[in-house]
């Protein structure tokens, strides 16, 4: 008895007191909550291996010496430098920085910080050993003024440096935390690091003092829901304010897009991406149905792309033409013109020309696992069934199936690419140099010294220009080559409140800035 | 008594060792590189040699083993290859909240399934009865996810009284200090925050529950009436005990026996991880933790976690025979 009196004070005097607890809790209209599918892996721009939720959390709590200029993202902008010049043999990086600029913890941002920073990155980042491999020296010229010296020209290198590995840290907190540092980062940028809570949150607060101006959110706080129907519902009552689409191969699905479109709460956010999804051939395989020219042409001629597009991704995803993504820079627009067209008739009559009956081809057609690419599998197996041609379909576990594409074991597969950085020679370079070809999930190219000489020289080429007719010029080679049948590529989608405004998509990578963002 | 608990504390050791070696070897019979799934289908050779050389992967798994084995007795678990933060710690940190969400379940669960087991077999073949007994068929046979998704949608989406997922609410910034949610808020004051923790676990903990008490009610009803038609019920009766007397002090305790080795067993299974329950409620438990790390293919935590398990599984076990004890004199004096 005494236990429920008790009880029933207890319940009496709850609502009065919970008045009074306030103080350190965050205003719902300054703050932000976006849900991410999992934990961060770190928020170490150090360590950082382009994992999407870590990476996008570096990107709001630090700076980069450059940046992608929104909303295009075609043009790189200054951030922690002011300026830079790039020497006549595309070697030196000379930049100026910007001044006055304090890291979180009050020490002064310093030409010293930058080459802490990238050094730091080298050492102990092997992920990004290719690219940071080349720089040769990094010299502090005065204290705004730094010089990055590249042991051969490598124009994409500005890409680079606006990338979350390239970041610039506080060598003070660095040197005061040691390891801790990668769950206490601190940066320049405009949220401080508030708190990390292993697979539930990770809290960021405004920095007043931001050298762009204070962002208008006072709070950031990222949700760890690992569900997607969940994400959905607590979008829909308004429990986060973002959903964002993460995942190298992960897509949304169609019928939630529509099922959101419909609610006056929820806006959703659209641009295209970089990704670009394949049916590939394997290429260096004489033994293969697909090492002729003429089957590889009827195949991409049977696919059914615009019923692609709409049947299975409802409006999702795009269309790509060749080997680069309609919003690069570097895109060829004869790619488009004259890309392969749904016509089973034409790819009937090539497989004829080819004296190849379409019954003699039974291909196993490997794929990720998962239900889009099982989707897309299906369609492109009833595809080939119009022609004629049997296909069984194989879904095969990641690490088997890097195994066996790697190996060249295989003749038709579904592969893809999403850059980690912004530029053609993502792309380019390690989908077709030949001498890549088995190095990494490729598209398999055999040695072609001309093809091989050009993809060099574009990496390198240090006038813009140039080095634009250049990538022309290869993908126009790479689609003589009918390497594989350009599929499609997901367009970026970001489900937000109906009341949350300024939020721009970036679109290579796609991870957001929210600087910029306010809730209405 | 505690000669008993001694052995059985001894017994540990041999389980545990066993339980490491087919552990260690099943994770590297899964098939897939921890480095070539942390790094994904971009990934190039060079970049995933480097990765192996950094996890020292490339070393014969005899001394991974060895190095393995040397650690946990100095307390060392490895650090997690995925983070690269220390494995104890990691589990750790998400122990408190499948513990809280495990008690809180198991406690619900009795708390509904042990009166519905009694009352129904007081009354067997009643309206009650055939009542409870559909409620335990839809508990029992009904999967974690939907029951899950069906409260999500009428109690936070319908109804608006209760969050969807989490454990608190985001805008509440709380440091922990037991990790335990709700106890926070109470040490340190905070009862925004402790009321908060409430009424997130309420969701998670009607899921987890649904399952036990309609195991747990079926169960009770069942040994109850067994029991019921023993001899000392009868003389029970016979000299004159009220009802309540005959059935509470004779009829269910006598019950209690197998009930707590079903509620042991399921307790120790909920440690383990309700993965799905989990997962949909965005829990940040261990169940969670060992699923992603096993997709990671992260062996030391798969590893650090499967022991944590086997450890808590045995203690719960041994913690029930000691409840044995102290309910059955016959069973104490065996001890003995």
């Amino acid at each position: 008895m005494k236990l429920l009196k008790l009880l029933a004070g207890a319940a009496i005097a709850l609502p009065l007191v919970l008045g009074t607890a306030h103080a350190q809790n965050s205003d719902p209209l300054k703050t932000l909550v976006i849900a991410v599918p999992s934990d961060a892996v770190g928020l170490e721009p150090g360590a950082n291996r382009a994992e999407p939720v870590g990476s996008e959390v570096i990107l709001n709590v630090f700076d980069t010496l450059v940046a992608w200029t929104s909303p295009d993202f075609a043009e790189l902008e200054g951030r922690l430098a002011e300026s830079w010049t790039v020497s006549d043999d595309g070697t030196v990086f000379d930049f100026t920085l910007r001044e006055g600029v304090m890291f979180h913890d009050g020490t002064a941002f310093d030409a010293e910080a930058v080459k802490f920073s990238l050094e730091r990155t080298k050492e102990i980042n092997p992920y990004v050993e290719a690219t940071f491999g080349l720089i040769s020296e990094i010299s502090v010229v005065s204290p705004t003024e730094v010089s990055i010296t590249l042991s051969e020209p490598y124009p994409a290198f500005l890409s680079i440096l606006a990338q979350p590995q390239s970041a610039i840290v506080s060598p003070t907190a660095v040197e005061a935390e040691g390891e801790g540092f990668a769950t206490k980062p601190v940066g320049t940028g405009p949220f401080k690091f508030n708190s990390y809570q292993a697979d539930t949150s990770i809290v960021l607060d405004a920095n007043p003092d931001y050298f762009r101006g204070a962002p208008q959110l006072e709070r950031i706080i990222y949700r760890v829901i690992p569900d997607a129907s969940t994400r959905r519902l607590e979008l829909e009552n308004g429990g986060v304010d973002i959903v964002q689409q993460q995942g190298q191969l992960a897509a949304i699905a169609a019928e939630d897009v529509a099922a959101l479109q419909s609610n006056p709460d929820v806006a959703i956010l659209e641009a295209p991406s970089q990704i670009i999804r394949q049916l590939e051939f394997n290429n260096n395989n004489p033994d293969s149905p697909v090492a002729d020219i003429k089957v590889r042409q009827a195949i991409v001629h049977a696919i059914d792309y615009d019923g692609l597009l709409q049947g299975v991704f409802g409006g999702t995803a795009e269309r790509v033409y060749g080997p680069l993504t309609t919003n690069s820079w570097a895109f060829n627009p004869a790619i488009q013109e004259n890309a392969p067209t749904y016509d089973p008739d034409l790819a009937r009559s090539l497989l004829a020309e080819a004296g190849v009956d379409p019954a003699s081809l039974d291909f196993t057609l490997y794929s990720f696992q998962g239900p889009l690419w099982g989707a897309v599998a299906t369609f492109v197996q009833a595809n080939l069934a119009d022609i004629g041609i049997n296909v069984t379909i194989a879904q095969t576990e990641f690490p088997a199936y890097r195994a066996l594409q790697t190996a060249g074991e295989f003749d038709l597969a579904l592969d893809g690419r999403q850059p980690w950085y912004n530029d053609p020679d993502a792309h380019i370079t390690i989908g077709y140099l030949s001498s890549l070809a088995d190095t990494a999930m490729t598209f398999r190219m055999p040695e072609d010294a001309e093809l091989d000489s050009l993809i060099t020289q574009a990496q390198q080429e240090v006038d813009l220009e140039t080095r634009k007719q250049l990538y022309f010029e290869i993908q126009e080679k790479i689609a003589a080559k009918v390497p594989g049948a350009y599929l499609f590529s997901p367009k970026l989608i970001v489900f937000t409140r109906a009341n949350v405004k300024g939020l721009v998509i970036n679109s290579a990578p796609p991870l957001n800035e929210y600087w910029g963002v306010s809730k209405g | 008594m505690a000669s008993f608990l001694l052995r059985r504390l001894l017994a540990l050791i041999p389980v545990l060792a066993l339980v490491l070696v087919i552990v260690f070897s099943l994770v590297r019979l899964i098939p897939g590189d921890p480095a070539v799934t942390l790094l994904g289908p971009g990934a190039t050779d060079q970049q995933i040699a480097a990765l192996r050389d950094q996890m020292r992967l490339d070393e014969p798994v005899y001394l991974q083993f060895l190095n393995y084995a040397g650690g946990l007795f100095r307390g060392d678990f490895g650090t997690s290859l995925k983070s690269g933060a220390p494995v104890l710690d990691e589990i750790l940190l998400r122990l408190p909240a499948t513990l809280e969400l495990s008690i809180c379940a198991t406690l619900v669960a009795i708390l509904f399934g042990v009166p519905i087991g009694v009352l129904s077999a007081t009354r067997p073949n009643s309206m009650f009865d055939h009542a409870t007994r559909i409620f335990s068929l839809v508990g029992v046979s009904m999967p974690a996810f939907l029951l899950a998704l069906i409260l999500q949608l009428i109690f936070a989406t319908y109804l608006g009284w209760l969050p969807v997922s989490g454990r608190m609410s985001p805008y509440i910034v709380m440091q922990p200090i037991t990790g335990f949610a709700i106890l926070d808020g109470l040490i340190t004051g905070n009862w925004q925050a402790a009321w908060s923790a409430v009424q997130y676990l309420i969701l998670p903990t009607a899921v987890l529950a649904a399952f036990l008490a309609a195991t747990l009610g079926r169960f009770v009803r069942n040994t109850m009436l067994e029991v019921m038609s023993e001899d000392f019920i009868r003389t029970a009766r016979a000299k004159g005990l009220s009802k309540a007397q005959v059935v509470l002090e004779h009829g269910l305790r006598n019950s209690l026996l197998p009930a707590i080795t079903v509620i042991g067993l399921k307790f120790a299974e909920m440690l383990g991880g309700a993965i799905l329950t989990e997962t949909i409620f965005a829990w940040p438990g261990i169940g969670r933790f060992m699923f992603e790390a096993i997709k990671n293919r992260d062996y030391p935590v798969i590893q650090g976690t499967t022991l944590v398990f086997s450890l808590l599984f045995v203690l719960t076990s041994i913690l029930v025979d000691l409840l044995y004890g102290v309910l059955d004199p016959r069973v104490r004096k065996r001890m003995k």
